[in-house]
């Protein structure tokens, strides 16, 4: 339970300071992130909410050191996001669920412990584990053309988690999925969370996900991509199907799309 | 769902298909080889300008031993030609995929040397390994399969899919790691592609190899001296036994890409 708890004095997980990144796209610069400031307690689940065009996807490569910044500095567990990369620290999953199709469903959820070298017999448990986990045993020796895109992706959430990284950084991961598997796996993921310690940033454009799932949402506002809003969400946990139905849960709701509103607005008026 | 209810009905629609890619080829070739039929004996056709597939097929049974041991050292040249070709093109292609900076402008390199016509070459290679042996056959097949193969091997072994790099950097995979694991199986199917091509090439460039000379029983040394002969039926069954063997070629490669390659071949699941 502690675990979870964000404390304020602690060393943050991620600490990112001017963060700004521009890309090049043939017709001009393009300010995809703009001077962002942001820390993420150890622990958190912190959801990146926002229209498309806000830089949510490039912030979360920029943490995950895929894309490297303009300019600013970006720290985890008060090391160079290059260093935790290379410590192993990332979990990743992405909208699609990038599975190789010249694997098993088995062995593409033991590529990241066999990137590191972990012997046979525990990544075949730890395969078994996962797959269980996700409601997809009896399909190890399948490929991933035979499975359905819901399935591919609940894969590729099981090799994300494999190998039970400090950090797991999600790219509207389950954004493909009906809403049934989708709210499956959130309950899932939350209680994967929890058990694990592990902080969590996931982005997402469906607001009532992040109400669910996070602790905190960080309402982002396009061109250039900026943080408009850090929305705190106080709903205790263990959250349940119940959560969605309370009152609380609304009034979460309600103020994290009166940020997103407040974030379109201005580009309707002017 | 079990695996088996998984499995039966894609074991069914695979031989389904083969049936269905099949038939149509098969009854547009039986109404090819009818009305040809049809027409030389309705205008009289001579044998020597167009002789009948009856024809053809009679002197193939009468000849098939003169046939038949003229086409066991050609497919041994074919399979040679091929092998060779092959193996120095998937070498190529790895010494080139390795210095990614320079890909470029060898492939081009490579596409202007391959509009050489190759079997030009052949009297320069009786030449060197002397006109009835083997290896001046072999070199002239070898070098046109060389080049289909080392070009798209190549672009296999550099076309990685972006989730695919994207995930591998994530778990700070090695570039060993990633050719073993991403580039080497992912470039498997344009090896194939290549080698489809060069079956082909690889019959062409032992036939017309041999039209300059070889030992006595080849197709090529057959198909020309029968001509010159103005034993017109024996040339074209010697040219329907050289077709038969591009056939078992491409045949084969095919075969040896679903045994290599299996996951090509599994149907998506809708």
């Amino acid at each position: 339970m502690t675990i979870n708890t964000p404390v304020t004095d602690a060393r943050p997980a991620i600490s990112l300071r001017n963060v700004t990144k521009t890309f090049d796209a043939g017709g001009g610069l393009v300010h995809a992130l703009d001077d962002i400031d942001l820390d993420i307690a150890p622990g958190a689940f912190v959801s990146l909410l926002g229209p498309s065009g806000c830089g949510k996807s490039t912030l979360l490569r920029v943490i995950g050191d895929l894309v490297k910044p303009t300019e600013g500095v970006v720290e985890v567990n008060g090391r160079s996001a290059e260093a935790a990369r290379k410590a192993r620290e990332y979990g990743m999953a992405f909208q699609a669920p990038g599975l190789m199709d010249w694997r098993t469903i088995r062995r593409n959820i033991e590529l990241p412990l066999q990137v590191q070298g972990v012997p046979r017999n525990e990544r075949r448990a730890r395969a078994e584990e996962m797959l269980e986990l996700v409601r997809l045993t009896g399909f190890e020796n399948h490929r991933p053309r035979q499975l359905s895109g819901g399935m591919q992706q609940r894969v590729a959430i099981a090799r994300a988690l494999a190998f039970q990284p400090k950090l797991l950084l999600m790219d509207e991961p389950l954004g493909a999925l009906d809403e049934m598997n989708r709210e499956y796996l959130q309950r899932e993921l939350l209680r994967i969370w929890r058990s694990t310690g592990t902080t969590i940033v996931f982005v997402t454009h469906s607001v009532s996900e992040a109400v669910f799932l996070s602790t905190e949402v960080v309402v982002m506002s396009p061109r250039p991509g900026r943080i408009a809003d850090r929305i705190p969400i106080d709903l205790p946990y263990p959250r349940t199907d119940e959560t969605r139905m309370t009152e609380e849960f609304y009034h979460a709701e309600s103020r994290v799309r009166t940020a997103l509103h407040s974030v379109l607005e201005p580009v309707q008026v002017g | 769902m079990t695996q088996l209810s998984v499995a039966a009905p894609v074991r069914l629609s695979i031989r389904g298909n083969v049936v269905r890619a099949v038939y149509p080829a098969v009854l547009v070739g039986a109404v090819i080889l009818i009305a040809w039929e049809l027409a030389v004996h309705l205008f009289n056709i001579q044998p020597y300008l167009l002789p009948a597939p009856s024809a053809i097929v009679a002197e193939f049974g009468k000849s098939f031993s003169t046939i038949a041991s003229a086409a066991q050292i050609t497919t041994i040249a074919v399979i040679g030609g091929a092998l060779l070709g092959a193996a120095t093109g998937v070498i190529a292609a790895f010494i080139v995929a390795l210095f990614e900076k320079f890909a470029n402008t060898v492939l081009v390199l490579v596409a202007i040397l391959s509009c050489a016509p190759v079997v030009a070459l052949a009297p320069i290679f009786n030449a060197w390994f002397g006109a009835t042996s083997l290896m001046s056959k072999i070199a002239v097949a070898a070098i046109m399969v060389f080049f289909p193969v080392m070009v798209a091997t190549t672009k296999g072994l550099l076309s990685v899919h972006p989730l695919h790099r994207e995930l591998m950097e994530s778990l700070s995979a090695s570039r060993f790691q990633l050719m073993v694991w991403v580039r080497i199986p992912g470039a498997v199917p344009s090896l194939f592609d290549g080698m489809r091509v060069g079956a082909t090439l690889s019959v062409i460039g032992i036939i017309v190899a041999e039209y300059f000379g070889g030992t006595a029983n080849a197709l090529g040394v057959l198909i020309a001296n029968s001509a010159a002969l103005s034993q017109f039926p024996l040339t074209w069954a010697a040219v329907a036994a050289a077709s038969l063997l591009g056939l078992v070629v491409y045949g084969a490669v095919m075969l040896i890409e679903r045994l290599v390659a299996p996951w090509r071949f599994t149907p998506a699941s809708r």
